[in-house]
């Protein structure tokens, strides 16, 4: 096995958005980008992988409005080298987008015998980068993997599937989606931290993969972004200065009105 | 109208999808493709298709390997829109068929409206703490639609219809085993009564006074993410939440749980949501019907001796 590339997203901390109540737009000041939760797990396949088959090079790679800010983190994570795409042309990036820009860097690479994604990601969660990524590279897809072995060339892969589990076995050159609990995803030493800071981070353009951004326009228009509105009520149960006890009551009483005790 | 295909994993989801194709297409002709033997591509007849493909689980290849075919055929016979069920398998097609058809997907989609000049759409950002309306004047779109957003209608057993399959290509992945899920020891899908466990119950010590409390109120126990897959103290199947389970009670009490959006989205159908947060500004507290901001412990205490 010769190279495996890990995808990953450079998205928004999600837990920092707030959402302006009488608009209902989303308010990103305060959130900060980073390292896409589900693709830690997907870095860390990689790292694990990479040992497992004596591969010589782990990549990660990633592409997006604003990349290059990502490299550091991701390389602390264990890849020994970062590719990154920045374009203004992908701010707007849809599924369909995001998948012919990495192709095209998987294509420009060469020679990657395994791509590893996530299955999700937090900001869009379509579930789509991976198995559209193989698509157009032409490899097998191999998505929801929750295990992975290496056997030579040979891939086995267990699948969580709604029915149960199901185990394949596949050769490269293949895109494999991995979920969360294929394995932990530990938080990076400072040595490592440091360590990224040696290693290399690398741009690539569009121009010099071979595409235009007129070829990754999205296929879907955003019309509006909006917080759907709660019909909760919120009501604070010791609104008026009740105990605990007093609380409690209420509550009791409540829901047995409502019937639900 | 161009017509509308259908991708499902199995005869329930393909009842949905059917539901989902007549509602959105208003006349339009309805193909189906449905994991199973004739008899599925039968019943997605009696449900509403005008024709149906059965695509039975090959024994040693992943069920997507009807993916090249389904391409092929959709190439040729240009539907306006596919919609698969939002099952992994399902998923996994959908995005595939996205990229070789060169076609726009909206997973999990809401709200969808078809015209000749397109469609609309609406799906969830960041776990569902806001939604995206998108829209798309692509020849072709795709859409996975979830299990609960169309009831079925009823089977009309005088329709009828051509019934076929398609062929098969592995690409490579080969199958070489098989393990069904094993059953659940609780349902939650089910049950009327669900209370949820969060990182505010800090030993996993406490979990046996909150089962206690749901058992006096004939409740099952759920949790949040971390108490599932990073602190182990209940199975996997128990975490409720976007990447979890998603249920619909007629309560849900949630206990010590922050309420982020990836947890608030697998609850948001229940009937009345109670937090026990003492945090009086969680997400949690401002996202449930009522809530008491105060010690979980001294909280499910009182409610003990309360509903005794």
């Amino acid at each position: 096995m010769k190279k495996i590339a890990v995808c990953y997203k450079w998205v928004l901390n999600d837990a920092d958005i707030r959402v302006n109540e009488s608009t209902r737009n989303l308010d990103t000041e305060k959130s900060k980008p980073q390292i896409n939760e589900y693709d830690r797990n997907g870095l860390e396949t990689g790292v694990k992988l990479k040992a497992a088959a004596g591969a010589a090079e782990l990549f990660g790679i990633t592409c997006g409005a604003d990349t290059e800010p990502s490299a550091k983190d991701a390389l602390s994570r264990g890849p020994d080298v970062v590719y990154y795409l920045s374009d203004p042309a992908l701010a707007e990036a849809d599924s369909a987008a995001t998948s012919k820009v990495l192709a095209g860097m998987v294509r420009s690479l060469g020679d990657v015998d395994v791509v590893i994604c996530s299955e999700c990601s937090s900001d869009q969660y379509a579930q789509q980068v991976g198995p559209r990524l193989a698509a157009l590279l032409g490899y097998p897809s191999v998505s929801y993997v929750c295990a992975v072995s290496v056997n030579g060339d040979v891939l086995t892969l267990d699948r969580k599937l709604e029915e149960g589990t199901e185990t394949v076995t596949v050769q490269g050159p293949v895109v494999i989606s991995v979920s969360p609990d294929v394995c932990e995803a530990p938080i990076p030493s400072v040595k490592q931290i440091l360590g990224a800071k040696k290693k290399p981070a690398n741009p690539l353009t569009l121009s010099g993969i071979g595409l235009s951004a007129e070829a990754v326009k999205p296929l879907s228009k955003v019309e509006s972004v909006k917080a759907p509105l709660t019909s909760r009520k919120a009501v604070d149960m010791a609104g008026g200065g009740e105990s605990v006890a007093e609380a409690v009551a209420k509550l009791v009483k409540q829901l047995s009105t409502d019937g639900l005790l | 109208m161009r017509d509308i295909w259908i991708v499902a994993e199995n005869t329930p989801w393909a009842r949905t999808l059917a539901a989902a194709a007549s509602s959105i297409g208003k006349g339009a002709k309805i193909v189906a493709f449905v994991q199973g033997d004739e008899a599925a591509a039968k019943d997605a007849i009696a449900h509403g298709a005008a024709e149906a493909f059965y695509l039975p689980l090959p024994a040693d290849a992943p069920w997507e390997a009807y993916t090249p075919a389904l391409a092929a055929k959709a190439k040729a016979d240009k539907p306006a829109l596919i919609l698969l069920s939002a099952s992994r398998r399902c998923r996994d097609t959908a995005a595939r068929l996205g990229a070789l058809l060169d076609a726009p997907c909206f997973s999990e989609a809401k709200n969808i409206s078809l015209a000749d000049n397109g469609i609309k759409a609406d799906t969830m950002l960041y776990g569902g703490l806001a939604v995206k309306s998108a829209s798309s004047s692509a020849a072709l779109a795709l859409a996975t639609i979830g299990a609960k957003d169309f009831e079925h209608g009823a089977a009309d057993a005088s329709r009828s219809g051509p019934v076929a399959t398609l062929p098969l290509d592995p690409a490579g992945v080969k199958v070489s085993g098989r393990k069904p899920r094993v059953a659940q020891s609780v349902d939650l899908s089910g049950a009327a009564k669900v209370v949820g466990v969060g990182r505010g119950v800090s030993e996993q010590s406490d979990l046996e006074a909150i089962r206690g409390l749901a058992k006096a109120i004939g409740a099952e126990v759920a949790c949040s993410r971390p108490i599932a897959e990073f602190f182990k103290w209940m199975p996997e199947e128990c975490y409720i939440g976007i990447s979890g389970q998603q249920i619909k009670p007629q309560l849900y009490l949630a206990v010590g749980i922050s309420g982020q959006a990836q947890h608030y989205f697998g609850i948001r159908d229940a009937k009345v949501i109670v937090s026990i947060n003492k945090d009086k500004e969680s997400l949690m507290n401002k996202n449930a019907d009522y809530y008491i901001a105060a010690d979980w412990k001294e909280v499910v205490t009182e409610l003990m001796k309360a509903v005794k």
